[in-house]
């Protein structure tokens, strides 16, 4: 099967103002293994040299570090590095899924396996609400018996259409409802806006945090979001599993996303949270690169190897 | 016991129980039938009417009285006026006779068993309980009680819930029914246990009579288990109880609890997670914590993982368990068993998990999730209480049979919207006790907090328990938020327990324990400040007494010289400027010195100071003695002296009091507190602030003009030295002689050099830290003010102002005074520099 190697380098880089004498982050940085992509290697680097470097899969099964730096410092720079290999995606025909009320039922009913797992993703979170007017929204995508993928791609195509794409116009705390009512926002603010509002329907849906190719291949145009970390929606499908769409470019996921992990919404996954002791005001700066390196083999089974 | 000696004894007092009479329907604790009292009470009703009313009245006075001198309160939220009320407890217990305890017992035994169960399968297994249908996904995965992060994490013997909490109710066939369960950090006991030691000293010989089981043996086993949970057997391991601060309402009981427990009371911010390791910040450097009895709500407990906008907890705590290096009790995530929605499946886990009936019921409870219960809770909604299904929620419950029709209505659209978020509960009719009102028992509704300790190894459950009284007979909540009040628990025994103990025995190496742990930086800015606020309301009160006594003084007419110039003096401290500049008139002064009295809005005035005083040594509650809290409560009661209509008087009065209760105070800390960080830093505010009032006093005297002659007497009196003056001078004061007994007699302990003597020697004491300058520069700081205060040549410098020339002098001592501000910032900046965390 084809595989696009990528090599990707993520810096998230604080300068604080007055010194901190310590700090504790919380890194959600280093891709999974998933059905669809393999990591071959990933390393976290931290400067100034934390104290404390462990790491552990989190209630999601996402790779988690947490770093303290217990000495005085004005600046933290957290890299992260991985190679990871990536497949197509596994897109069905629309009518081999099952329908969206269909979809509805067996989830409420099935509490084996996938579909217990799946239940964790159809109730409010906390950034994610569930209510009438999101659901009015997605009615007119959500037709009698039509089969789930259809619906759902339907809604994506939507909320690109109607949802225009503005850095300025929100922070990673704006709610739902906001950008629900200015209709603007970025990749997160879409991904938390469509999972709402599969959610208020009563599908399962998740946030995935990723990645995106940052230079297209020749001939393709850039995507939305490639400069920094992006967010997608995966839905479930019974029998399937869980498929990802993209409401920021309307697509489904393939070789161009790289999944770091997934959650209810962002907060599950953030990439970087942190506390800090002392300090009274920090700057930010994030770089990101994804630079697809060649054809890669076929990948090997298992993890990748990790180095901290 | 035959009916007819239950009537005969009644004769004695045959009005006591005259107007006790349960409401139709409901079990009556006290009596069989109206004219029966049950076999477990005759003891106790017979020997309070042997008291009669007279009796009774004067021991609960008493009783009020233990309770206020040991300064229990309570606080209630939203209540401006309500911040630190008064405990509310009633004279008569709540009594349970042996054989029914026994059974009450096994059946709180079990639930708690069945709770942890519960909490291992969601938390550190597969979830079992959800795939095979005994729990619904949705009351675990859309509960806001599941913390996620906390999936996984080892704990101690597999075990969640080291304390939980039931509140149970009788019900009209004397079955006792479980109205709800407190996992998360349930409050209370502390509180069971101070309810005891007040009525074991007003009812003693019931107490005794009645074989009533102690109380001790429980926080001894509690003790003994959170000692036991430390990770990894630690040869002397640490533990310290997490509060959340004086604003929450149990306050009280948290220093209560540590005090009585010997572990250290601790806030989020005077703990740091370092290596994974949870340590406390302390004078002396960082002291590792072993385990942390929390009594902050899981969710606030670490802003790193759990809830980012929390500052109760402490960043990394969440890993520093997953490390296995701290126990946290109760685990963080056991809230999640506090959700009322839960109790609908107990008694099928009970089955499974246990493989037994569930012996104490839960209140009927429908989860509105389930398409049956649903309609059967609309249907029934008249006779039901509706709640939340998950999550504690701090408002009240409906109460169906009660709402408006409109309420009603929207409550009903609010369930079919959403009907996953809400359950019914069967309204229990509570059971009745007798509760004491002015003179007679009356019957009120009762619901006992019972409370049941485990560690893994053994259960114990507290023989007793909280009681909690609706506040009157219609009223249907029964909390102390809502204004009830609280009854003693008497679990009675067959026979005396076999060896006595002492009632309020302190558990041995409790101090040692503390010692070893060393004083939290935050509880040593906090004595420093209690120091100085002490003294400044002390100088505040001397002031005022020589200003009142004065007025009040009938043959003052002639003095008014000596009144205009301490009003300049006032003018000159920079107090009461309001009227300044006027002419003088005693009406005014007077107006100016009552509003500092009896103000509280007023910056520096009496009432506003021991608001500080207060609340600051509510902070450190933990570290004073049982007595010096009497001396405060004492203060506090003497302060609420109303003007009344001779406003000096009374005034006068209560400054006396007050300056009587401040010198207890100063005495206890003097004669009993351990000298060790915490008593240095105490006193040490208290000589920088005497040091400075005296600076400020000396000057405003070198200020006032041509009236200074009049001064000199108050001036002395104010700083307490009027009697050392005369006895070394036999004349009227002199400028010169009363600048150098403030200033520059050493063997004075109001003068200056006095203070700085002293605060030399606890700064040569402070704790060493080779990464501070702290104590080095503090030590340099004082050398150099006593350095300076001898280059003054104060009888040189004060004669030429005597003669007219004060700037000299005024210049050298108002630069003495920066520089003790100086020393004041430094010692704060050193020791107690607390950072608040920030989260992104």
């Amino acid at each position: 099967m084809r595989q696009v190697l990528y090599d990707i380098t993520h810096t998230t880089a604080y300068d604080y103002a007055g010194g901190v004498s310590v700090s504790h982050h919380i890194l959600r940085l280093t891709p999974r293994q998933t059905a669809r992509q393999s990591p071959f290697t990933a390393e976290v680097l931290v400067d100034p040299p934390p104290a404390v470097v462990t790491s552990h899969s989190d209630y999601f099964g996402n790779i988690t570090h947490f770093i303290a730096v217990e000495r005085s410092h004005q600046r933290l720079a957290v890299t992260s590095r991985s190679r990871v290999g990536v497949r197509p995606a596994f897109i069905p025909e629309e009518e081999e899924t099952p329908t969206w009320e269909n979809v509805r039922a067996q989830c409420r009913e099935d509490r084996s396996g996938q579909a217990l797992e799946a239940h964790e993703f159809i109730y409010a979170s906390p950034r994610v609400p569930v209510s009438d007017v999101l659901a009015e929204y997605a009615a007119p995508s959500f037709l009698r018996d039509r089969p789930i993928l259809g619906a759902v791609v339907d809604l994506t195509r939507r909320i690109h259409a109607d949802f225009k794409f503005d850095a300025s116009a929100t922070t990673v705390t704006t709610p739902v409802e906001d950008v629900f009512e200015q209709r603007r926002g970025v990749c997160q603010d879409f991904a938390q806006l469509e999972i709402a509002c599969l959610r208020s329907l009563g599908l399962p849906a998740r946030y995935v945090s990723g990645y995106l190719e940052s230079d297209p291949p020749p001939g393709e145009s850039k995507l939305f979001g490639a400069d920094a970390s992006h967010a997608w929606v995966a839905f479930y499908c019974p029998g399937i599993g869980w498929i990802d769409v993209d409401p920021t470019n309307n697509c489904i996921p393939s070789l161009r996303h790289i999944t770091i992990g997934w959650g209810r919404d962002y907060g599950d996954v953030a990439p970087v949270r942190g506390v800090i002791l002392g300090g009274s005001g920090q700057q930010l700066r994030i770089a990101v690169d994804v630079i697809a390196v060649d054809a890669g083999p076929e990948p090997q089974s298992g993890n990748g190897s990790q180095r901290e | 016991m035959s009916d007819a000696t239950a009537d005969l004894s009644r004769e004695a007092n045959p009005g006591l129980f005259e107007h006790y009479s349960t409401a139709p329907g409901v079990f009556d604790e006290m009596r069989a039938s109206p004219t029966v009292t049950r076999d477990h009470w005759r003891r106790l009703t017979r020997s309070l009417e042997a008291l009669g009313p007279l009796e009774i009245g004067a021991r609960w006075d008493s009783g009020r009285r233990i309770l206020r001198e040991h300064g229990v309160t309570y606080n209630v939220y939203g209540d401006p006026e309500g911040m630190e009320r008064p405990w509310g407890l009633d004279l008569a217990p709540l009594i349970i006779p042996s054989s029914e305890w026994t059974r009450m017992e096994a059946g709180l035994i079990q639930r708690s068993r069945l709770f942890n169960l519960i909490l291992s399968d969601l938390y550190g297994g597969g979830q079992q309980l959800l795939r095979d249908g005994f729990l619904p996904p949705e009351l675990v995965y859309a509960n806001p009680g599941f913390l996620r992060p906390c999936r996984g994490i080892a704990t101690v013997n597999n075990v969640y819930v080291h304390l939980h909490a039931c509140d149970l109710a009788r019900a009209a066939d004397g079955v006792w029914w479980v109205l709800a369960d407190r996992t998360q950090a349930p409050s209370g006991v502390g509180y069971a246990l101070e309810n005891r030691t007040v009525i074991s000293r007003i009812l003693p010989d019931a107490i005794r009579e009645d074989h009533v089981r102690r109380l001790a043996s429980f926080f001894r086993a509690q003790r003994e288990m959170l000692i036991g949970l430390a990770p990894r057997g630690r040869g002397r391991p640490s533990v310290a109880l997490l509060t959340p601060g004086p604003h929450n309402e149990t306050y009280f009981e948290h220093a209560y609890l540590a005090r009585h427990l010997g572990f250290p009371l601790v806030e989020g911010a005077d703990l740091t997670v370092r290596d994974r390791k949870v340590f406390l910040k302390t004078l002396e450097g960082l002291q590792p914590i072993d385990v942390l009895l929390r009594r902050v709500d899981d969710s606030y407990c670490d802003p790193l993982e759990l809830r980012g906008e929390s500052f109760l907890g402490v960043a990394g705590l969440v890993e520093a368990t997953r490390a296995g290096n701290v126990t946290v009790a109760n685990a963080l995530g056991a809230g999640l068993m506090e959700s009322p929605a839960l109790m609908a499946f107990l008694p099928a886990l009970c089955r499974h998990l246990l493989d037994e009936d569930l012996l104490m019921p839960s209140v009927a409870t429908w989860w509105c999730g389930q398409s049956d219960e649903l309609r059967y809770v609309l249907e029934h909604l008249d006779t039901l209480i509706i709640k939340p299904a998950v999550g504690v929620s701090s408002r009240q419950p409906w109460f169906g049979g009660r709402l408006s029709r409109e309420d009603r209505d929207d409550l009903v659209a609010l369930i079919r919207a959403r009907p996953r978020d809400f359950v019914g509960q069967e309204r229990v009719a509570l059971s009745q006790a007798p509760v004491w009102r002015e003179n007679r028992f009356e019957a009120r509704s009762v619901v006992l907090r019972s409370y049941v300790a485990f560690g893994g190894d053994s259960f114990s459950v507290l023989p007793g328990g909280l009681t909690r009284a609706s506040r009157d007979t219609e009223d249907p909540v029964v909390s102390m938020q809502s204004g009830g009040g609280s009854k003693d628990t008497w679990v009675l025994a067959d026979a005396p327990e076999e060896k006595p103990e002492p009632q309020r025995d302190w558990i041995d190496s409790a101090s040692s324990d503390r010692l070893l742990l060393g004083v939290p930086s935050r509880a040593a800015d906090n004595l420093f400040w209690l120091g100085r606020y002490t003294e400044r309301l002390e100088q505040t009160l001397r002031t005022l007494r020589c200003v009142l006594g004065r007025l009040s003084d009938e043959g003052a007419r002639e003095g008014t010289g000596e009144l205009v110039a301490l009003s300049e003096l006032l003018d000159r401290l920079d107090w009461a400027s309001a009227s300044a500049a006027k002419e003088y008139d005693d009406m005014r002064l007077q107006h100016r010195v009552l509003k500092l009295v009896y103000r509280s809005d007023i910056p520096g005035s009496v009432r506003e100071l021991l608001g500080r005083v207060r609340f600051i040594a509510s902070t450190v509650r933990d570290r004073f003695s049982g007595d010096t809290w009497r001396i405060l409560g004492r203060l506090d009661a003497d302060a609420r002296t109303r003007p009344g209509r001779l406003p000096l008087a009374s005034a006068l009065a209560m400054i006396h009091n007050l300056i009587l209760d401040l010198s207890a105070f100063n005495g206890m800390e003097m004669e009993n507190m351990t000298r060790g960080h915490g008593w240095r830093f105490l006193d040490a505010g208290r000589r920088l602030e005497r040091a400075l009032s005296i600076l400020s006093l000396l000057r405003a005297c070198g200020q006032v003009g041509s009236r200074r002659a009049d001064v000199l007497e108050p001036v002395l009196e104010i700083a307490d030295s009027l009697m050392t003056y005369r006895l070394r001078h036999f004349a009227a004061p002199r400028l010169p002689g009363v600048m150098e007994l403030l200033l520059s007699d050493g063997s004075n302990p109001r003068s200056l050099a006095f203070q700085l003597n002293t605060l030399l020697t606890h700064a040569r004491e402070f704790p060493q830290d080779a990464r501070l300058p702290g104590a080095t520069a503090a030590v340099a700081r004082i050398l150099e003010l006593q350095q300076a205060l001898e280059r003054v040549n104060v009888p040189a410098a004060a004669g030429r102002c005597a003669d007219g020339e004060c700037e000299a002098l005024e210049a050298s001592l108002q630069e003495i005074s920066r520089e003790l501000f100086g020393l004041g910032d430094e010692v704060n900046n050193y020791y107690f520099s607390h950072t608040v965390p920030q989260v992104s």
